[in-house]
Order: C-alpha cells, then sequence, then structure tokens
C-alpha cells in the first residue's frame, strides 16, 4: 500500500486477479464501500470520495478495466464480463456484502451486480446510472461530441472552458484519454449503455437501494433514474438540483451527503442482527 | 504503369447552408437528398464508369459508403454487378467492401465470386475496414474493427479456396457450413487491394500476402512514408516489392489548357476536400479504431497535414490538374516523390463536375497522358 500524494490516509494498491491488475485507492475507516466510477475520474481521489469517508466509511475506489491504472483485461468485452470481473474484485478484496455505489457507467456495473448476485450486496446506490434501455429516452451520444461539448453537456453550470493551449500537443494525454474511450466504448458500443434484459431481472435485487439523480441531466435522461426507482423493490430516489449528469465533480458535498445519508440508514452490522 | 478510373459517385448539390452542418456524411440529414435527382446520378456516373473501359483504362473502381454524400454506394458489388454486363475489357476493381462492418462476411465472399463469374475473371477484389463514422452508422463496435477486418478477411480467403466444406469458429463469427457456390473463376482467388494510412499492421499485412497497397488522399511527404513502409515490409520479407503491387490514389482533373484545367477544378477540388471529407475528429476516429501505438504515430508526425487551400492540396500532391503535358510532368514528378508506383488510381468525376467535365478530362488522360507513362512502374524500372 502506498500513501496517496499529500492525503494521508488515502493509500493505492494493486490486486492481482487472473486476468490482470486491478488498481484501486482506498480511504477512510468504517463499513466497506465499494464505488465503481463513471467514465471520467478513474484513478482519482475526489472531494466527493473524502466526503464519504470522512462520514466513518472505508471507501474503495477500484479502476474499471483499461481505465486509470488498471490493465486491459482485453478478454472482457461484455457487462455480463465486468460483473465477473467484480465478483472476483469482491473476493480479492475479502468483502462479503459491502455498501456498493456505482455512478453512471459504473451505476450499470453495480446493478448487473447487484442482479447476478443479490447476496453479496449490503446496500445499493445508483447515481444516474446507464444500463437500462429506454428508447423515448435515449442516452445522448458521448462519443460524437468534441471534448467542449462534453463538458458543456454534463455540467449544469459548465466551468469556464480551459484555454487553448499554443504549445505541442501533450501527445501521452490524449493517448490516456483515448485508451479509456476504447475501454468505455468496449463494453457499451452496443447495446449503447443498455441491456435490453435488465429492466426485468431488476427485481433480483434484495439490497436496500437509493437511486439520485441530477436535476438536470443531459447525457442520461433522469426517466432511467426513475425508472430505476419503480423496477427495484423498495428503492427510495432523490435529486440533486441545480447539478448536470457530471454529479460529484459538480457538487461533492451534495453528493456526498445523500449518499452517506443512505449508507447510514443501511447499516451493514444492523442488517447482520 | 497500370491506370484505373475510379468513382465515388458523390451527392454533388448541397444547399446554401451546407457549412453549418458538422459534416456530409452520418449526421447530416437525408431531407437533403433528392430520389429523383440520386437516379439521374446513378445513370450519369454508371455511363462514366462505362466510357471509361471504352477509353481503355485498366481498371474501373467503385467503393463502399454509408450515410453520407461523399458517395453514394452503400453496395459497391450492387454497382460492379451493373458493370459487368456493360463492359468487356477494363478490369471490375472494388475498393472495396467495408469488411469491417459487415455483418455476414461470408455474404462477401459470395457476391465476389458471382461478379468473378459474371465480368470473366476481371473482378479485384479491394478489402477496407470501413471509415469511423461508419461504426456510428452502422453500430458496429470500432473496438472490434481491426478483429473483425482480420478474421473476415481470412473467412473470405479461405471460403474462395478451400476445394472442401468446413466449419469457422471465430472470435466474430461462426458457421457451421462453408460451402461456396459459386467459385470463383479466377485462381486461387481475385486479386486483393488494401488500402493504406499509416499503419504498420497493414503494411506487414500486405507485404507478407504480395496484395496491392493503395494509399489514400495524403501529402506527398506522408504517403512517401506508407509506401517506403510497404517496401521496407517485403524487404524483410526477403523479397523486393513488385512495383505494380504499389497503386498511388489521386484526384485528376485534364482539360485542353492549364488555364481551363484550374479555372474548371479548383470549385471541385475545393468542394472534395473541404466539403466532401469535412468530418468531425470524433467521426474519424472512434474508440478503438486505431490502435494507441498508430494514434501515437499519427500524432507525432503532425495529423495537420499543411493547409488545405487549393495551392496547397496541388502542392502536396492531393490533386493533379492542367493540360495534358502538365499532369504528365506532375504525374513524373510524383511517381519520383513517392519512390515509384505502378499503379494510378485516378478519380476523375470530382466533386460537382458536370458530365461532360469528366469525360473530356477522362480523355485526355487516356489518349495523352496514359501512353506517355505506360512505361514507368512496371517491374525492374524503379
Amino acid at each position: 500500500m502506498t500513501p496517496v500524494g499529500r492525503l494521508p490516509q488515502v493509500t493505492e494498491e494493486f490486486l492481482e486477479l487472473a486476468g490482470g491488475r486491478v488498481h484501486l485507492l482506498r480511504g477512510g475507516t468504517g463499513e466497506p464501500v465499494l464505488f465503481l466510477h463513471a467514465a471520467g475520474g478513474a484513478g482519482t481521489w475526489l472531494p466527493f470520495h473524502g466526503g464519504i469517508a470522512a462520514a466513518g466509511f472505508e471507501v474503495i475506489a477500484p479502476d474499471h478495466p483499461g481505465f486509470g491504472k488498471s490493465d486491459e483485461f482485453p478478454e472482457e468485452d461484455s457487462i455480463d464480463d465486468l460483473v465477473f470481473h467484480y465478483l472476483d474484485v469482491l473476493d480479492a478484496l475479502g468483502l462479503e456484502k459491502p455498501h456498493v455505489v456505482g455512478a453512471s457507467f459504473g451505476g450499470w456495473i453495480a446493478a448487473e451486480l447487484a442482479v447476478y448476485a443479490p447476496h453479496r450486496i449490503g446496500s445499493l446506490t445508483l447515481l444516474s446510472a446507464a444500463g437500462l434501455r429506454l428508447p423515448e429516452h435515449p442516452v445522448a451520444d458521448l462519443f460524437l461530441m468534441p471534448p467542449a461539448k462534453i463538458a458543456a453537456t454534463v455540467f449544469h453550470n459548465p466551468p469556464p472552458a480551459a484555454p487553448v493551449a499554443d504549445g505541442p500537443l501533450d501527445i501521452d494525454a490524449i493517448i490516456a484519454a483515448y485508451r479509456e474511450a476504447t475501454a468505455l466504448a468496449r463494453f457499451s458500443w452496443v447495446p449503447f449503455f443498455n441491456d435490453p434484459k435488465l429492466e426485468r431481472r431488476l427485481r433480483r435485487i434484495s439490497a436496500p437501494t437509493l437511486v439520485v439523480a441530477p436535476s438536470d441531466d443531459r447525457l442520461i435522461p433522469v426517466e432511467h433514474a426513475k425508472r430505476y426507482a419503480e423496477r427495484i423493490s423498495g428503492a427510495t430516489y432523490a435529486e440533486v438540483p441545480d447539478c448536470g449528469h457530471a454529479m460529484y465533480f459538480e457538487k461533492p458535498e451534495e453528493f456526498a451527503a445523500v449518499v452517506t445519508r443512505h449508507l447510514r440508514e443501511h447499516s451493514l452490522k444492523e442488517q447482520r442482527s | 504503369m497500370k491506370f484505373s478510373f475510379f468513382h465515388l459517385m458523390p451527392y454533388s448539390q448541397l444547399p446554401d447552408d451546407f457549412d453549418t452542418y458538422d459534416s456530409i456524411s452520418l449526421t447530416y440529414p437525408n431531407s437533403n437528398f433528392d430520389p429523383a435527382f440520386g437516379a439521374s446520378l446513378y445513370s450519369r456516373y454508371l455511363d462514366e464508369l462505362e466510357y471509361a473501359d471504352q477509353l481503355g483504362f485498366d481498371g474501373i473502381a467503385v467503393n463502399e459508403h454509408h450515410q453520407s454524400g461523399y458517395g453514394l454506394m452503400p453496395s459497391p458489388n450492387l454497382m460492379a454487378a451493373a458493370l459487368t454486363r456493360r463492359t468487356s475489357r477494363a478490369r471490375i476493381m472494388v475498393l472495396g467492401n467495408a469488411i469491417g462492418i459487415r455483418g455476414n462476411p461470408l455474404r462477401v465472399a459470395e457476391e465476389i465470386a458471382m461478379l468473378d463469374l459474371m465480368s470473366g475473371g476481371r473482378v479485384d477484389s479491394g478489402f477496407v475496414r470501413g471509415i469511423g463514422w461508419e461504426y456510428f452508422g452502422h453500430s458496429i463496435n470500432p473496438t472490434k474493427s481491426r478483429s473483425r477486418f482480420n478474421e473476415a478477411h481470412d473467412l473470405i480467403i479461405k471460403a474462395w479456396t478451400s476445394p472442401e466444406m468446413f466449419s469457422w469458429y471465430g472470435e466474430n463469427y461462426e458457421y457451421r457450413y462453408v460451402n461456396l457456390w459459386p467459385r470463383p473463376i479466377q485462381q486461387p482467388h481475385p486479386p486483393i487491394f488494401i488500402p493504406g494510412a499509416g499503419s504498420t499492421e497493414t503494411m506487414k499485412f500486405c507485404a507478407e500476402r504480395r496484395y496491392t497497397y493503395m494509399s489514400v488522399y495524403a501529402p506527398t511527404s506522408i504517403v512517401r512514408r506508407w509506401f517506403d513502409g510497404y517496401r521496407a515490409a517485403a524487404t524483410e520479407l526477403g523479397y523486393v516489392a513488385d512495383p505494380e503491387k504499389i497503386a498511388f490514389s489521386v484526384p485528376i482533373y485534364v482539360a485542353d489548357t492549364d488555364e481551363k484545367a484550374h479555372r474548371e477544378a479548383q470549385p471541385v477540388v475545393e468542394w472534395l476536400y473541404h466539403k466532401g471529407l469535412k468530418q468531425t475528429g470524433e467521426m474519424v476516429t472512434p474508440p478503438g479504431y486505431m490502435s494507441p501505438g498508430s494514434l501515437r504515430g499519427v500524432l507525432a508526425s503532425g495529423l495537420r497535414m499543411g493547409g488545405n487551400s487549393y495551392e496547397d492540396l496541388l502542392a502536396n500532391g492531393q490533386a493533379v490538374v492542367g493540360s495534358p503535358s502538365s499532369v504528365t510532368k506532375r504525374l513524373s514528378e510524383l511517381y519520383d516523390e513517392l519512390g515509384g508506383f505502378g499503379q494510378i488510381i485516378g478519380l476523375f468525376a470530382i466533386g460537382p463536375s458536370t458530365h461532360e467535365q469528366v469525360k473530356r478530362s477522362a480523355e485526355l488522360f487516356a489518349t495523352e497522358v496514359m501512353p506517355v507513362l505506360r512505361p514507368l512502374g512496371t517491374e525492374g524500372t524503379s
């Protein structure tokens, strides 16, 4: 375990799985929370993670295959591969039944994981999760958007655009971004960010579930979150106002607070007793 | 030197507000397509290809594009089929079938075999991966592009050449019964053409199989690197690349005088590069379409290929324009600058050029340019 930068309580680890190495960040102490990241932000400890850790939880944030510092796992190319991947991760971490929180692409993985292995999920939190096929409310095609348009789409209040650098291209940064986009496309190009069978399988989910949507989601329309909340037995639904799909990048405190409330209400200890 | 007359079959009528669209492809609304006009274009364009056969071009060539005004041939094999019945001399070159995006490569093997029989063994079979935007348009995962292309190629070659039925279990395709009827008339199979755009994997792939390696439209300095890469791959395999297996693709416009040629060519060459090839980076390079190594190579070599003005395009060898003697001279220069090649794949029907302009340009080229350049690029001359 290696401390990360000047964040004394955050450590960096690599898990050795059969197909390669998984990079993860870990911080805080308390009940374990497996956090499955969105398409952006792999390998980065954000104020959102810190907020959950500060509330008394151990946040474990792995990078998906082909993201951040995790290996490619080139044989994994579908959502069920990711389910088995994360069952391997849970086993390697010795986590029997943690809290699972997933955002966007990671929310899709979390929902599928909870469908396949409901007994491994202590509580489930889906933050504007992908995964459902709602042809009348399609997911916007981020693959066709230039970077500036992605920022304008996913933020309710987009930050001012960074000035265009005059110097030479940062080729390493471009390659790194292309690598992650490639990993994302591997799992989600077609069907496009959905599993046609997921919706009818959601009835299998038994963990206490919170579904959260940002009020102004122009990437995955809020109807997706509402459908999740309808189909998962006993799920609660919450909206974070004045926020876009960037969610915990745009409103980290609000997202940490709404997630933490759910984790506290469904303590793993109380579930066991 | 061998000469072919290549057609894209562009949809040449664009609205005044065209510049407000990202591209002529993928998302350009098909309300801009007038079927009656499209029908007249097909008729005209087939006439032009047939005329090139009569003029003595060695090959007449078509290709595949989808959801685009850049090229109106979602099925190049349909156009090739039409040409088999109305031409008698020229090779019919399908450059190529986009086997990276086809759902059923066995169908491609069947159709090319049919064309080979229908044309009396005149078919050349190009294989392409399909342009980035076509992976959006046909919902094919671009991260599988290379794997799908390679597997489809292997399956098609085996289907053409296997004397007995076989089964196929691949990463992308599974067939329990491959038993091709009809089989191609050319043995072991029709010649294969592959376009290259810098990938070292493609250079090696072509050199190993002695396939024809053809360029796509790019500045001379870049095409030179591609051709050198192909020649180096052949050398590494222990042989000298036959110049006939190197094909230079370029738009060509010939008129009676230089002045007339430039006056007529400038708007259509600008149409081709500024409108026909207008596309966003996201459309060209969807995720996984390029390997990290190839992307690094493209970025490091400076993707911005210099200017895109008419003068730049001429200077960079991305269009050849002039009187017959000027075009002959310029192509000889490019022959030297590119280290030699044995085939010119000329685009004569450029953008919105008229039928009369295309016919005249092809006539002048066939009668006054081809005879002079003919001795270049045959084995032993380079």
